[in-house]
This record gives C-alpha cells, sequence and structure tokens, in this order.
C-alpha cells in the first residue's frame, strides 16, 4: 500500500578532481530501502561520507546518479523550504554545508507533510558529564515509537559512545570506501574485520 | 488549566528549523524549568514566549486567551516579567532607585520622577518591600555598579518584581556565579516561590532538580523530556553522570 519511509534507489555522489581532470576524489555509492521505523547507527572515518549521506537523504546534497524517495516523493523534487518536512539533518555543529538552489519554489511539488519523517542526527554531542544522553536516548525511541525513522552517525571515540548505538539501535551501517554495508545488528556490526580494524582499540 | 500555555510552536530562522512542535504548560504557583544543553533553542523558546519573536505556527495562551504575536510590552503589561542573560540595570543609580523606577507608580509619572518616588512613602515602602525580599535591604543607597556580581543577579529580579508580575520568567540566572552564588540565589527564589510564578530557562541540571516543580528538557528545538525532578533524576544516564560512573 503506502510507499517505504525511504528508498535509496541506486544513490551515489561522486566528487571529481577538477574540470579535466575527471578522476573521482570522493564516491559514495547506496541502494537501500527502509520500509519500517527503526533507529539506524552510522558508523565510518572521517571523510567516508556519513554527512553527505545525510545530506543526500535530507535533499541539500543531489545525488550525482539515482534518486532519494522519502514516503513516495522524491526528495530534489520537493520545494527546498519544504524538505526538511520529510528529512530533517541536525547538523554537526560548525559543519552546516551550503549548496546552490537553482529552481523556484513554484515548479517543484509541496511536502506531503508538516512533520519530518526521517531525522538525522549528526554526531550528536553526548556528554557524559551533563546528564542529556538519557534524554536524548529516550527521544530517539520515542520518535521510533511515533513511527518515524531515525539515523544516529556517530565517529566513536570511547567505549561509552559504543554502548550507546548498541543499546539503542536495531541496524547498523558501516560507511567506508564508497561504500555502504547493512549489518543486522551489533554482534554483526562488531564481528566484521574492517569494522573491528576501524574501531581499533574500542573493539569489543 | 495552565496559567501559560504554549501548542505546537514552530519556528524558522530562514532554511533552519529553530523551534518544532514545541508544547509547555506552566501552572499557577508553581515552578517550572526548561533545561537543555547550549544552543538547545532554549532562549529561543523563552522569546517566543515573550513577544520577541513571533512563531511561524502555533499558539501562546495566557490564562486561556491567545496572545500569540502580541508585542513584549503587551505582554509585559499582562504581568509577565523577565530577566535576561546579559543583565540590564541602571549603574549609576542606587539599588533603591533601580527598584523605584521599576514600580508602576513611578513609571506613570511624566517626568522628575526620582524626586517624587522619595516623596511618596508608599512607594519607598513597596520598594523597601521588594529589597527585602530579594535580601538586598541593607545595600538600598549603594550605587548599582558597587554591587558583586550576585547581587546584581539578585537586584535584577527585585526590577523585575517591583513590575509586580503574575508570572516571573529567569533566563539562564546561574550565567556567571559560582558556587556561593548559585546557594545563595537558589536559596531567594525558593523564598519567592509559591508567591508568585515562576519559569526558569537553565543549563545546570543540579539547580533546577532542587528547586523546579516540574521540568521541560528542549533539544534540538524540541521537547525531548518532560516531568517532575524524581522522573527525571531516575534515568540511569543521569545518575551515572553524576556519579561520574563514565569513562
Amino acid at each position: 500500500m503506502s510507499a517505504p519511509l525511504l528508498t535509496l534507489d541506486g544513490v551515489s555522489r561522486i566528487y571529481r578532481r577538477g574540470l579535466f581532470d575527471r578522476t573521482p576524489a570522493f564516491q559514495l555509492h547506496v541502494d537501500k530501502t527502509f520500509s519500517r521505523p527503526e533507529i539506524v547507527g552510522v558508523l565510518g572515518p572521517n571523510g567516508a561520507g556519513k554527512t553527505t549521506l545525510f545530506e543526500m537523504i535530507a535533499g541539500s546534497n543531489a545525488p550525482s546518479k539515482g534518486r532519494v524517495m522519502v514516503a513516495g516523493q522524491d526528495i530534489q523534487r520537493v520545494r527546498y523550504l519544504q524538505r526538511d518536512r520529510l528529512a530533517i539533518h541536525y547538523h554537526q555543529s560548525y559543519q552546516v554545508r551550503h549548496f546552490t538552489k537553482t529552481k523556484p519554489a513554484f515548479v517543484m511539488e509541496q511536502a506531503a507533510r508538516s512533520y519530518p519523517l526521517v531525522h538525522l542526527f549528526d554526531e550528536p554531542q553526548f556528554n557524559t558529564q551533563d546528564g542529556y544522553i538519557g534524554f536524548m536516548l529516550d527521544f530517539f525511541r520515542k520518535l521510533r515509537a511515533e513511527g518515524r525513522l531515525v539515523f544516529v552517525c556517530l565517529h566513536p571515540t570511547a567505549a561509552y559512545q559504543l554502548r550507546i548505538l548498541q543499546e539503542i539501535c536495531e541496524r547498523f551501517l558501516f560507511v567506508k570506501g564508497g561504500s555502504v554495508t547493512e549489518h543486522a545488528d551489533f554482534a554483526g556490526l562488531a564481528g566484521q574485520a574492517d569494522v573491528r580494524q576501524y574501531l581499533g582499540a574500542l573493539a569489543p | 488549566m495552565a496559567l501559560f500555555e504554549a501548542r505546537d510552536l514552530h519556528l524558522r530562522f530562514v532554511d533552519r528549523v529553530v523551534l518544532e512542535n514545541v508544547s509547555l504548560a506552566f501552572e499557577a504557583g508553581q515552578l517550572s524549568g526548561i533545561m537543555g544543553p547550549n544552543g538547545a533553542g532554549k532562549t529561543t523558546c523563552f522569546n517566543v514566549l515573550t513577544g520577541r519573536y513571533k512563531p511561524d505556527r502555533g499558539q501562546v495562551l495566557w490564562d486561556g486567551q491567545d496572545i500569540t504575536g502580541r508585542s513584549p510590552q503587551a505582554i509585559a503589561r499582562l504581568g509577565i516579567a523577565r530577566s535576561f542573560q546579559l543583565m540590564n540595570l541602571f549603574d549609576e543609580f542606587t539599588v533603591f532607585e533601580n527598584i523605584a523606577i521599576a514600580l508602576p507608580q513611578t513609571r506613570a509619572r511624566a517626568r522628575n520622577i526620582m524626586a517624587q518616588a522619595y516623596a511618596d512613602p508608599a512607594l519607598v515602602d513597596e520598594a523597601h518591600a521588594i529589597l527585602r525580599r530579594v535580601g538586598l535591604e541593607s545595600r538600598a543607597d549603594d550605587p548599582a555598579k558597587s554591587l558583586p556580581y550576585g547581587a546584581r543577579r539578585a537586584l535584577e529580579i527585585g526590577v523585575a518584581l517591583a513590575c509586580r508580575p503574575k508570572l516571573l520568567f529567569l533566563d539562564e540566572p546561574t550565567a556567571g556565579l559560582g558556587s556561593d552564588g548559585r546557594a545563595r540565589l537558589a536559596d531567594l527564589i525558593l523564598k519567592l516561590k509559591g508567591s508568585i510564578t515562576i519559569v526558569i530557562i537553565e543549563h545546570d541540571m543540579e539547580f533546577l532538580f532542587s528547586l523546579a516543580d516540574q521540568i521541560s528538557v528542549i533539544h534540538w528545538g524540541q521537547v525531548i523530556a518532560k516531568g517532575t525532578p524524581a522522573a527525571l533524576k531516575a534515568n540511569p544516564w543521569v545518575e551515572a553522570s553524576n556519579l561520574g560512573r563514565l569513562n
């Protein structure tokens, strides 16, 4: 009946070295569907493309190929100021990238919703001193219980951050070397050789 | 019915959502807290409640009456006073004069207001009563600029009380205070509690936990948790942070 919450339909983002040197400097390929509300953990080294992935889902960064569909709407065809009614990117502090907006609003679609369906938390500040972590985790759970899809992206630097992901996430994405691999649970994620190498001393 | 209520507030600054579906209710006579990390949207939320910003959607209700979009002056006239994170006092005036000038009788006069203020016994009594409430009676004749930081905070609360508010909003009252100053401020607020409806914005959890009847936690421009201090404290991560069990 209804369209999946989120479909990344053959999505690629490629940055080339320059106008004449067309060798890719960065690339990311992803093809996945998220049909049910859940909390998804996103891990990967710096520069692997975690934020680029979030930007494409939120519609601020257009894919080089493929389509991002949120609840059946192609996010690139929705009016710029209404895209966060479908998918909202909670930026990492000081890391908001602005992209050119070229189309006038009247040629584009309206968002079919008034409250975001996909919530993308980009490296939320989990500070163990102030005690807000618990409320943040409860909020992620509340969003999921309300039928939303929640992504939490983290580049863990301490063991407790892994514990947080293990506690709340039902599925994991590992972004590295231009591709996104999926793991059904934390044990599956932590069992992978490349993930263990990435986690280093933090690997459980 | 709550004395002051916000329903589904939504506010956007150009392409950024700063408040998303914020609903809050402050009961008469209670002390309510709004807490959240830096940059969570607490002050923005306050600015909508007190009329500095107009929300894109949603309602602000005072005693059941819709006051959304009214000017800060109009909202203040309803009996809603606020303090600011950065203090505004008349430095060259005495402590007494700072209070006297904020009293409604003074503000109703057109000119030579200070001379008339000293000549009006009812006004002098009221100003002294307020100074007693905020613990500054002994400093009444000192210039405001001579006060230490914590006492300036108390004076600012006194100035807000001089407007005879029904509801007092305090924005980060502990900002810039050390632990002694915080303790004194907590004593002062505890004394006021019950006699007036108070709403405090604060990022210091301990401070609010010790004072508030109800707390709303704001982050990412949304209410992420609500409850009594006891209920919020029971969160395992809050307990762990206080005991320093992590790391």
